[in-house]
This record gives structure tokens, C-alpha cells and sequence, in this order.
């Protein structure tokens, strides 16, 4: 049982959720049982109430009293049970979601884009709601609640009771046969669905691109062609699925022209029951509810097993281990030995066999042209992917032994791209250390340059700046982004182009509190501005991912 | 009420698919009748059996039965079927049409508005739209339509049994309204708290670099949870709008059952019309059942559709005028221009004007802020200024549409994006029709041919979301390849070399002129290298723009 869960990921990781929800998940099931209790007992009392109408027995207003109490009781169950349903799934999730985006943030940046992995984390994640709160309660319903139903009508006449469970037990045939290929056409589904969101995302952030080259009516186009190829195939799905309900409601009707027939026929010969006879009749909808129920969350499974597929592979990867950092050392020397990368195995190697060494104090610049593999050093130095070959210590210790996270303690790091979050310019600097004080950010910000220009906003530090920075220009969003890693105060500090995009006045500011940052810390930054390779003499010049060696370095 | 409003708004938007609409209500209403039938046939038939002891009264209602049987299933199915193709198409219409509108009018960028925000609005809220459909019109049609038949086929037997029984179930019709405006408030906060969700999820994904250098996972983490318990609270009062009004739609069923049962009981008059009742009401509590369901749904649909239409309904940055003037020639032109981005923003242009000859180079310098980007904005007719007018061609920018203005200026902005697409695509977002070799011409002007030819996919290649997959500098060059392809007459290049080292700044800017190719050009630069040759060089300050000094 366990090998072939073993061998279906998306199936391992549902049924693994169900069995840590399992308390939270009989809840639903006990109260849907009660429910169809007390629907057999109100159908009894109802069909004694219409027989006396016929002309067969007797019972009266206390009959329908108690039929009106059960209805009564019949309702506040399933209130109770659809409530308790909810909840089973709201605690499926929430553990799904956690776990989920843990692992996100875990994977190397840029790997995976945004608008993906938010879809994986909000619209897979809610797509499972359905398989816990409906699928699990209605598939275990269907199997007992029908079983109830036609116990009691076997009862009441043996027959009818017979054709009840005949008919149970070909309703699962249909769906079976009707479902397997609907599951197949679902996966594909769920794909073409992140397709259509993963692209709305990457063209609603370019849209002023696409304005300005007048290219949106062409991708509205593009969007329209995409949504109807996702019609397509999620007709394709729901031609199966529905013929799944289709075969259901074709047993339900041959159920009720079979029992119409046999107590037609009986009826003719004088019944020698007619309360049973009604009672079939009226128990033959709360037979088929659990399976329509059933046969609506259904579809829900398969959507969950898509969800399931695209999030199992996320949820399975190994955690990134490592040691922990039992404290952060005031000073840091970094040595880079012999260390080679290939980010994307379509590519060549990004760097190969590079090697450098920085003692505290001392500011290393990486130089070359674009591509030359600054940033992929930086990025390992960063934790951010492991280096297929080579070694990088600090302080002697081996640094990829440390668990990414524990690395990253050591170090203000700024990146190429650095991205404003929507909130204001205090916030977004407070990012690099939550609890800064008032000072020490508007220290950061004075350092960074922001001051500079932040006075003359409305709201100075609180203006509020929008997503990507809106309001900002790019040497602006770049000072915001450089405060950060002065209040981040930690002894190694990566810098990925720290002046590009500034003008040579704000560049000659910017470098000067570059210095003050520099100072008794140990920095290498990636660059190719002149003024800043003039500032800070040791230079490590790269080529196509390689070192160049110093004498050329130097000529140049 | 603005709810109601918003809805018939969306089903206006609907109307070129109302032929496919109007089937799948039929083929609904068509299917809720031949279960009602189905139900009531068998009922009857044992009922008159048993009360006349003999099979030929029942008889003739039950040989209506075998057809029904093979006939109700497939109307089902049928009825799923059509209803939900469609919905696909009526949605599909929606979601261009939003896109459509927003290009219109976030021009300048989603700004304030998040972009994952934004994502979910078009994704959850269109699809919210399929409830307006689906869940609440088609199974509303259904159920009056079974109402409307048991109260006819009732009515002609015994008009008060008729009576006890259609009312409360015409009184269920009305759930799906009453309940709505319950299930709206709801409806809308769990909407909006989905939305935040979304929100904090992409957040630190975007940021994904900054967030983990800054040791925040567990922050991150803690904001999604927060995010999704008040998404969940929201919910439940969802659920529990949508579950009293189930208990409310089976409580009036029940009357009506119950209320036929006492009818009977007290003498009313002739019991097999109260049997053909009882499994009239039995059966048309299938169609009913949807109802509460409905209500749910209709203020699903109504959140969505306010939503989107309040986004969709920004006004326009700039109009364009009915009908766009022909501009004689592509002399620019800007005389006493003033701007500010927002009235309580300090203007960023008091008095600037500038020209632009056919076949001119000028060169734009300043510091970092001082407003070079928002002369690119206003010049491509992004935004219009307060005072002043700027000309193209001799005509007045008020006269010509941005699609005249954007047909002869191209523009390489700070944040020109790489989407995510082959590097073919993304280039000939310039020049759709351009051969491959015009596109490597491009790149060769740009000096980013020789990179593009090492890769194994050459043009081919994916940029990866936002060109991720290249580095600055190469994502930028490769936008600058697009810019540089563009048959317009006047290129804007703002900060053309950024990510560039010396050498290969030195070496595009000096083959400058082949590449502009004739071409007016404008190039917003902090400095100037020396190999640029411009005809004329201005510097931005204090908001005007000032001959430079050099």
C-alpha cells in the first residue's frame, strides 16, 4: 500500500494530509450519518401518514408533529455538519500552505517566478479546500448513508431493498469507468490554468512596455487564444465528469421505475403492505443524495489531485540542512577557493575555478563586463544555490556546511535588482532589521543618501512608495535599497552594482558612505563603474566566469 | 442598489454570447422538469394503485415513466454541458475585455495598485463571474420553472392544495435575493482578504533576493498565515450565510410537505392529489435545494464584478481626441510645459521647452530625479502636462491619439521589461513583421549578437519572467536591441548604456549614428562619454531645460 503511494506523489501527499486531519474529518461524517437517520425515520412517518390517507391505518396529527420535529432536527444536523466540514478543511490547508510556503522561500531566487509561486501558494493550495471539506465526508458518506437507506428499506420489503443495493453498487462502476480519463484530462487543466495566470502577471508588470511598442491589443489577443485553450480542455474534462452524474442520475431513474413497477404490480394484488410501498418511493431521494453529493465532490478530488501533482514535487524536495551559527563574529575572513558554478545546465559554466581571499577590512571589487559571473559569486556567497564545485570559508570554517539561512545571518547584502516593497521608504529600509529603532534607520537613511531626497517628499521617511518603487527614480530606489544593508550592520557585506544608475554627483555621495560602510568589515562588491574601482584599489578582474590574471587586470 | 447595477453591467458585457446563454438556461429548465416528472409519475402511479387496488389506474401514469428514464439523464448532462460552455465563453470575453480596459489605463505602470493584486483580480474575480451563471441564474430558472409547473399542473386539480404548497416554495424562490445582501458583505471581505493573501504571498516571492538576505522567511511566513486566518474568518461567515440559508430553503420545503400531509390528514379532499403532491414537492426539492447555493453565488458574482469594474473604470490618464490629426513630419516640440505627477507633489517642470528637428540628436543630462523619465512619459503621452503643449509633426499632442504619438516614438524606458518569451518575441514587440536578420541587425547594433548566437537556442531562447534569466546589463541590452528595432522616426533611449562596462559603452555609443540610421534621437544620459556627437546638449534644472554650458 505504501510502495504504490510511494510511486503516486500527488496521491502520498493527499492521503498523508487526510491522515493527519482524520479527528477533524469524522466530525462531518458522524453528524451526515445522524442527518440520514433522521430522514429514515421522518420518510417512515410520512408514508404511515399517507397510507391512513389510502385507507390503510391509522395515525393522526401526533404522527405529523413528530414528522415536522425530525424535519426540524434533520436541518440543524446538516447546519452542523457543513459547518464542521469547513473547518476540517480550513485545518488541512493551513498546515499545506505553511509547509508549502516554507519550501518556497527555500528555493534558489528567480528559479521560479513570483506570480507561479503565489498561484502554487493561494489558488493550488485553496483548490485542496474541496478534497478535505467536501470530497473526504461525501466519499465516506456515500458508502454508509446509502448502505443505511437501503437496510431500512429492506425492512420494509426485501425486494426493494435488494434493487437499492444492486444500484448501489453500479453507481461506482460508472463513475470508475467515466473517471479515469477525466482524471488524466484534469492534470492538464491545472496546468494550462497556471499557464494563463503566470502570464497575465509577467504581461501585466511589462504593460507599459507593451503599451508603448502598441502591442496590447495583440496580447489581449494572445490572452483570448490562451483562455480558450483553456475551454477547451476544461470541457474536455467536464464532458467526463458529467458523464459521471449522467450515469448516476440514469441509475436513479431505473431504481425508481423498478420500485414503481414492483409496488404498482404488488398494489394490484392488494399490498400486503402499503406502508412499505410508499416508504421505498420516498426513501429512493435520500438514497441518491450521498451519491449526488459524492458525484459533485468528485470533481473536487480531481482538482485537488491536479493541485496535488503541482505541489507534491515542491513539498517533497529535501529541506535545506545544514549547521547552525551559534553566533554572529564581529569580524569575518572570507576565502573563495577554486570555485566553479553552472546555474543552468543548457549554459556554459557561469565561473570556473575562481579563487580569492578577504581579510577583515578589506574591500575586494569584482570587475568585468556584463556576464562576466560577478553576480553568480555573489549569489553563492549568498547561499542562494551551492556551487557545483569548489570551497568557501569563513574564518576558516567550511561556509556551505552552514544551512543557507544561518549564512545569510553574516551578511548585509545588497542585489543587482533590489525590490521596493509597497510601503513606505521607513518600512521598506527596516526590512534588512526589524527591530531597528527610529535612529538607527534614519542613521541608514541619512548614510544611503535617502535623506537626501526623501525630504523633499510629502511625507519625508513615510511616503509611501508602490511595488517596483513607483514614485522613485531608479538611483532613488537604489539608495532606499543600499540603507538597508547600512542598517543591516553585519560583518560581511556583498554589494551587486551599488552605483549603477547614479549620476556622477550622487555617485561620488553614494561612495563616500560606501567607505564608511567598508570600513573594518570585509566587502566585495561587483562592479564596473571607473569611480568606484578608483575608490577601492584591489580589484578581481573576470572574463567570461574566469580570472584574468593581474598583470593584464592591471594594463588595462 | 450598485450590486444589481455591477451585474447587469457584466450580463451587458455578455450579450454577443446570449444565444449560447438562453440554450443552457432551456436545456436547465428542461432537465429540472423531466426529474420532477419522473418522480411524480412513480408516486402517482403507486398511489392511485393503491388506493383503487388495481394496476390499471395507476397504470397510465407509469408507461410514462421509460422514456423518462433514458430521456432525464441525458437532458442532465446536456444541460451541464451547455451551461458550462457557455459560461467558458462568456468569461473568456470578460477577461480580454478587462485586460483591454487596464491597458488603457495603468499605463504609467500598476504603481500603487500591487501586480499580484491585480493578477487576482482578473483570475478570481472574472471567474467569480461563472457563479452569476452557473449557480445562481441557471438553477433560479430551473427552480421557478418547476415551481411555476406544480402550481399549474396542482392548480387544475385542487387550487388550495395548490395554494398550502406553491407558497412556500415561491417563497424559497426568493432566497437567493434575500440571502444575497448577507452573503455579499461577506462575499466581499473574503474577496478582499483573498486578495491580500495573494498580495503577501507574491510580495516577498518578488522580493525573494532582499527577503532572504534580510533573514525574513520566518516574517514572510508569519504574514501569509496571519493573511490566510483572516481570509479563513472571512469564509466561515460565507459558509454559515450559505448553510442558514440551506436550513431555510429545507425548513419552507418541509412546510410545504408537511403542510400538504395536514391538508390530507384534516379531510381537504381527494388523496391522490395529495400523493402527486407530496412527490411533486419531494422531487421539485432537487431543483430548490440549489437555491440558498444561489444566493452565495449572486454575491460572489456581485463582489467580483464591482471589483473589476472599479478597476476597470479609472479614468482614462489621457483621452484621445474622437479623431487623431496627421502630424506633417516628425519635429517634436515642447513650449511652457509645467507638471506635476500629483497636485500635492512639487511640480517636476515649471517652464520646459525644448525642440527636436528631424534627423536632431539632443543629449539630456541631469542628476538622478530631476525628472528626465517623466519628460519620456510625457513626450510618449503617458501622462499630459497641466500647462504648456508640446507638437509632433506640427499638430498639438491634444489632437493626436497616443497611438499616432507611440507610432513614431520609440522608447527605451528605465524599466523596459523582457517578458517571459523567446528573445525573438520579446524583440519584435517592436516590429512584429521584422525578418530574423533585421532582428540580429538589432542586437548587433545593441552589442548583444554574439552572446545571443552562443546560446544553444539562439533567438529562441526564454528570457525567463522579467528576463531573468540574463543578467542586468544583458537583459537591459536586449531591450535596448527592441528600441533600436522600432521603424519609429524619433528613439528615446534613457539611459541606453546602464549595465554597461566602459569599453562596450564607448563602443555603442560611437556607432550611434548607424544605428539611429537617420533617425531623431533623444538621449537621456547623467553624463556624457565624449563620442556621443550630439547636435545639441541640454541640462534639466529647477524644471526647465538649459542650454549646457560645455
Amino acid at each position: 500500500m505504501s510502495r504504490r503511494a510511494g510511486r503516486d506523489p500527488a496521491r502520498a501527499l493527499l492521503s498523508a494530509a487526510a491522515r493527519e486531519g482524520r479527528a477533524a474529518l469524522m466530525v462531518p461524517i458522524l453528524l451526515g450519518l445522524a442527518a440520514t437517520a433522521a430522514g429514515i425515520a421522518q420518510a417512515w412517518l410520512m408514508a404511515t401518514l399517507l397510507a391512513t390517507l389510502l385507507g390503510h391505518g391509522e395515525a393522526g396529527a401526533g404522527t405529523l408533529a413528530a414528522a415536522a420535529a425530525l424535519a426540524l432536527l434533520q436541518v440543524g444536523l446538516v447546519v452542523a455538519q457543513e459547518t464542521a466540514s469547513a473547518r476540517a478543511g480550513e485545518a488541512a490547508r493551513a498546515t499545506l500552505r505553511r509547509r508549502l510556503f516554507g519550501r518556497l522561500l527555500a528555493e534558489t531566487p528567480s528559479a521560479r517566478p513570483a506570480g507561479e509561486g503565489a498561484a502554487l501558494a493561494v489558488d493550488q493550495v485553496e483548490a485542496m479546500d474541496g478534497y478535505f471539506a467536501r470530497w473526504i465526508p461525501s466519499a465516506a458518506l456515500a458508502v454508509v448513508a446509502p448502505l443505511m437507506v437501503a437496510l431500512a428499506a429492506g425492512a420494509a420489503d426485501a425486494l426493494s431493498g435488494m434493487i437499492l443495493v444492486a444500484a448501489g453498487l453500479l453507481v461506482p462502476v460508472g463513475m470508475a469507468v467515466s473517471g479515469i480519463g477525466a482524471a488524466v484530462a484534469s492534470r492538464r487543466q491545472f496546468e494550462a490554468l497556471q499557464r494563463l495566470s503566470g502570464r497575465f502577471l509577467d504581461r501585466m508588470r511589462g504593460l507599459p512596455t507593451l503599451v508603448l511598442f502598441r502591442r496590447q491589443e495583440d496580447e489581449a489577443r494572445a490572452l483570448d487564444a490562451a483562455a480558450q485553450e483553456l475551454r477547451v480542455r476544461t470541457m474536455r474534462v467536464l464532458r467526463l465528469a458529467f458523464l459521471s452524474s449522467g450515469s448516476l442520475e440514469l441509475v436513479a431513474a431505473a431504481v425508481l421505475g423498478c420500485l414503481a413497477w414492483r409496488h404498482g404490480i404488488l398494489a394490484a394484488e392488494g399490498h400486503p403492505n402499503p406502508v412499505a410501498a410508499l416508504f421505498c418511493l420516498l426513501l429512493v431521494p435520500a438514497f441518491f443524495t450521498p451519491f449526488r453529493a459524492f458525484s459533485t465532490a468528485y470533481h473536487e478530488r480531481m482538482s485537488a489531485q491536479g493541485a496535488a501533482a503541482a505541489l507534491a514535487p515542491i513539498l517533497d524536495a529535501t529541506a535545506p540542512g545544514g549547521l547552525l551559527l551559534e553566533e554572529v563574529p564581529p569580524s569575518v575572513t572570507l576565502v573563495v577557493d577554486h570555485l566553479s558554478h553552472r546555474p543552468d545546465p543548457a549554459r556554459p559554466l557561469a565561473i570556473e575555478d575562481v579563487s580569492f581571499h578577504v581579510p577583515p577590512g578589506e574591500t575586494l571589487v569584482l570587475s568585468g563586463p556584463s556576464g562576466s559571473g560577478k553576480s553568480t559569486i555573489l549569489k553563492l556567497l549568498m547561499g542562494f544555490s551551492r556551487p557545483d564545485e569548489g570551497r568557501i570559508a569563513l574564518n576558516g570554517r567550511d561556509a556551505l556546511a552552514l544551512a543557507p539561512a544561518e549564512l545569510r545571518r553574516l551578511v548585509a547584502y545588497l542585489p543587482q535588482r533590489p525590490v521596493l516593497l509597497r510601503a513606505t521608504i521607513r518600512e521598506n529600509i527596516r526590512l534588512a532589521r526589524p527591530e531597528a529603532s527610529d535612529a538607527a534607520v534614519e542613521a541608514a537613511a541619512r548614510s544611503a543618501q535617502v535623506t537626501a531626497f526623501a525630504e523633499s517628499l510629502p511625507e519625508g521617511l513615510d511616503t509611501p512608495i508602490g511595488e517596483g518603487g513607483h514614485g522613485l527614480s531608479g538611483g532613488q530606489r537604489l539608495r532606499v535599497a543600499l540603507a538597508r544593508a547600512f542598517l543591516r550592520d553585519a560583518p560581511l557585506v556583498l554589494l551587486d552594482e551599488p552605483t549603477a544608475h547614479l549620476d556622477p554627483a550622487t555617485e561620488a555621495q553614494v561612495l563616500d558612505s560606501l567607505r564608511r560602510l567598508c570600513t573594518g568589515r570585509t566587502v566585495v562588491i561587483a562592479s564596473h563603474s571607473a569611480m568606484l574601482r578608483a575608490r577601492f584599489p584591489k580589484v578581481l578582474e573576470l572574463r567570461e566566469g574566469r580570472v584574468v590574471p593581474q598583470r593584464r587586470a592591471v594594463a588595462t | 442598489m450598485s450590486a444589481a447595477r455591477d451585474l447587469a453591467r457584466v450580463l451587458g458585457l455578455w450579450n454577443p454570447r446570449a444565444l449560447w446563454l438562453t440554450f443552457g438556461a432551456a436545456t436547465a429548465c428542461a432537465s429540472a422538469l423531466a426529474g420532477v416528472a419522473l418522480l411524480a409519475l412513480a408516486g402517482g402511479g403507486v398511489g392511485q394503485g393503491l388506493a383503487t387496488g388495481s394496476l390499471a389506474a395507476g397504470a397510465g401514469l407509469l408507461v410514462f415513466l421509460r422514456p423518462l428514464i433514458f430521456l432525464r439523464p441525458f437532458l442532465r448532462w446536456a444541460e451541464r454541458m451547455a451551461t458550462h460552455a457557455a459560461t467558458f465563453r462568456a468569461l473568456a470575453d470578460t477577461r480580454t475585455w478587462f485586460f483591454r480596459r487596464l491597458a488603457q489605463r495603468l499605463t504609467a505602470g500598476p504603481g500603487m495598485t500591487r501586480s499580484g493584486d491585480l493578477l487576482g483580480r482578473l483570475v478570481t474575480d472574472v471567474e467569480a463571474l461563472d457563479g452569476l451563471y452557473l449557480r445562481a441564474l441557471v438553477p433560479m430558472a430551473a427552480a421557478a420553472a418547476v415551481v411555476l409547473a406544480l402550481a399549474v399542473i396542482l392548480g387544475a386539480v385542487a387550487p388550495v392544495l395548490a395554494a398550502i404548497v406553491a407558497l412556500p416554495l415561491a417563497l424559497a424562490l426568493l432566497l437567493p435575493v434575500l440571502i444575497a445582501p448577507f452573503a455579499g458583505r461577506a462575499a466581499t471581505s473574503t474577496a478582499e482578504a483573498t486578495g491580500a493573501l495573494r498580495a503577501e504571498a507574491v510580495e516577498p516571492l518578488t522580493a525573494l533576493e532582499d527577503v532572504l538576505a534580510a533573514n525574513g522567511e520566518g516574517r514572510a511566513i508569519a504574514r501569509v498565515e496571519a493573511a490566510a486566518r483572516a481570509m479563513d474568518l472571512e469564509r466561515r461567515r460565507l459558509t454559515r450565510a450559505g448553510s442558514l440559508g440551506g436550513a431555510a430553503g429545507a425548513v419552507l420545503t418541509q412546510g410545504a410537505l408537511l403542510g400538504a400531509l395536514a391538508w390530507g390528514v384534516t379531510g381537504g379532499g381527494e388523496p391522490a392529489a395529495v400523493i402527486v403532491a407530496l412527490f411533486l414537492v419531494l422531487a421539485a426539492a432537487d431543483a430548490l435545494g440549489a437555491l440558498p447555493r444561489a444566493g452565495a453565488a449572486l454575491a460572489l458574482a456581485a463582489a467580483g464584478a464591482r471589483r473589476l469594474l472599479e478597476a476597470a473604470d479609472h479614468p482614462v490618464p489621457v483621452p484621445d481626441p474622437p479623431v487623431s490629426a496627421t502630424p506633417q513630419g516628425h519635429a517634436l516640440s515642447v513650449r511652457g510645459v509645467r507638471f506635476a505627477w500629483a497636485e500635492d507633489r512639487p511640480p517636476v517642470f515649471e517652464d520646459l521647452s525644448l525642440d527636436l528637428p528631424e534627423g536632431a540628436r539632443v543629449a539630456l543630462l541631469g542628476p538622478s530625479g530631476i525628472g528626465k523619465s517623466t519628460l519620456a512619459a510625457l513626450l510618449l503621452k503617458l501622462a499630459a502636462p497641466q500647462d504648456g503643449r508640446i507638437t509632433l509633426g506640427g499638430a498639438d499632442y491634444e489632437t493626436l491619439s497616443a497611438d499616432a504619438v507611440r507610432a513614431r516614438i520609440a522608447c527605451l524606458t528605465q524599466d523596459a521589461t523582457l517578458f517571459d518569451d523567446s528573445i525573438a518575441a520579446n524583440l519584435r514587440l517592436a516590429a512584429p513583421e521584422a525578418p530574423d536578420a533585421a532582428l540580429w541587425e538589432a542586437l548587433e547594433r545593441a552589442r548583444i549578437a554574439d552572446l545571443v548566437r552562443a546560446l544553444p537556442e539562439g533567438l529562441e531562447t526564454r528570457c525567463g519572467e522579467a528576463g531573468a534569466r540574463f543578467s542586468g546589463g544583458q537583459a537591459r541590452r536586449i531591450a535596448l536591441a527592441r528600441a533600436l528595432l522600432s521603424p519609429a522616426s524619433i528613439i528615446i533611449l534613457d539611459e541606453p548604456t546602464a549595465g554597461l562596462d566602459a569599453a562596450t559603452e564607448r563602443a555603442f555609443l560611437e556607432t550611434l549614428d548607424a544605428a539611429l540610421a537617420g533617425r531623431s534621437a533623444i538621449l537621456i544620459t547623467h553624463r556624457l562619454t565624449g563620442v556621443e556627437r550630439p547636435t545639441r546638449i541640454l541640462r534639466l534644472a529647477g524644471g526647465r531645460a538649459l542650454p549646457a554650458m560645455s
